[in-house]
């Protein structure tokens, strides 16, 4: 959004089923995939909050990776969610999804589904809530006094 | 209440590059647990605004895929024809502690679809619809998808200008909701305003815990 390259809002993509598609940045990177697409075989697909980390051994392989992948790997020195490096790196989000299933079975990406249960826990809740209160409106004024 | 779930270190289920044996990740600190919530509403309707007034990062931009079911008021068969397209999701975050980070995704309803975002809404704790109250249909999809799931929501009437153009009662009623569905007025430009219409959701998703 920042710079107007990404296709935002382009509608006529549909995926890799051989109909017509409409930005060209979502085509090449379904043949990095090998056209695989995420969450078909293997369920559903990870949430686009999942937190990703680069590994070690991740790092130490990105000299080997090719684009797409070292570009993820080298995004997630520290924990990006999956939506930020599709929107960072410009990729598809299900083209993220099936490269960072790749590359956490290689052991380079550490992938952190977050548990519905935990998230929807009235304590973590309770501490979103906290926090936000915490935050000042645009004129530094805590909520409750206005 | 109940029961708290098995503590599973920071909340994950599936940790399973968990490679001590190389070191484990790069970083020291484990990821922070992602909570999320889904801004909804029509086209300008301010969503972008929003994410942008409170977030802690510049809103990005990426695409998700929704289902349409097109089984709107032109399909005479009563068969839902499922497509699905992607439509542009603008997001923020918040970070409320190094182990936990609020994140906003906004994105647009489709007017006369029925639509699924189950690739978005998966997990979220709850949802904000934005509406503005000359253009009531734009968000009547995202009203729907939210009650059909079952997810806590409430509906903020964006005051652009300052002002709204019909009550929060014509509102709900124009909108045939629930009473138990929070109705606010905010404006998307006001970092507090926003917080509180969030914070709206938040007290309604921690009231459902406790229920």
């Amino acid at each position: 959004m920042a710079d107007g390259h990404a296709p935002a809002g382009a509608h006529g993509f549909t995926g890799p089923d051989g109909t017509p598609v409409g930005p060209a940045p979502a085509v090449r990177p379904f043949l990095v995939t090998a056209g695989r697409v995420a969450g078909t075989a293997s369920g559903r697909p990870i949430p686009v909050e999942t937190q990703m980390v680069a590994t070690t051994a991740g790092i130490d392989a990105l000299e080997r990776l090719s684009f797409e992948q070292h570009d993820i790997v080298a995004a997630c020195r520290r924990p990006q969610s999956l939506a930020e490096i599709a929107a960072r790196l410009r990729l598809h989000l299900n083209v993220v999804r099936v490269l960072a299933e790749d590359l956490r079975a290689d052991g380079q990406l550490s992938v952190h589904v977050p548990r519905t249960d935990i998230v929807r826990d009235a304590s973590v809740l309770r501490r979103v809530i906290d926090g936000l209160r915490a935050i000042p409106d645009s004129r530094g004024v805590l909520r409750d006094s206005d | 209440m109940a029961s708290v779930p098995s503590p599973t270190p920071g909340g994950y289920s599936v940790t399973p590059t968990e490679p001590a044996a190389q070191g484990g990740a790069v970083t020291a600190e484990r990821p922070p647990l992602p909570v999320k919530l889904v801004i909804a509403g029509g086209f300008g309707v301010g969503k972008t605004t929003a994410v942008g007034s409170i977030s802690e990062i510049e809103p990005l931009t990426t695409e998700a895929a929704i289902t349409e079911v097109a089984a709107g008021v032109d399909d005479l068969s009563h068969t839902p024809t499922k497509t699905t397209t992607t439509v542009a999701m603008d997001f923020g975050c918040i970070t409320i502690d190094p182990t936990l980070k609020l994140y906003l995704f906004g994105t647009p309803g489709q007017d006369r679809f029925g639509f699924m975002w189950d690739d978005l809404v998966e997990g979220a704790v709850g949802g904000l619809v934005i509406v503005d109250s000359r253009r009531l249909d734009d968000c009547y999809a995202a009203v729907d998808y939210f009650e059909h799931r079952g997810i806590p929501f409430a509906v903020a009437l964006n005051a652009f200008d300052g002002t709204v153009e019909h009550s929060l009662d014509e509102v709900r009623w124009a909108l045939d909701m629930a009473d138990q569905v929070p109705v606010v007025v905010f404006d998307a430009r006001e970092r507090g305003s926003v917080r509180d219409a969030l914070l709206t959701v938040l007290e309604l998703a921690l009231s459902r815990t406790e229920g």
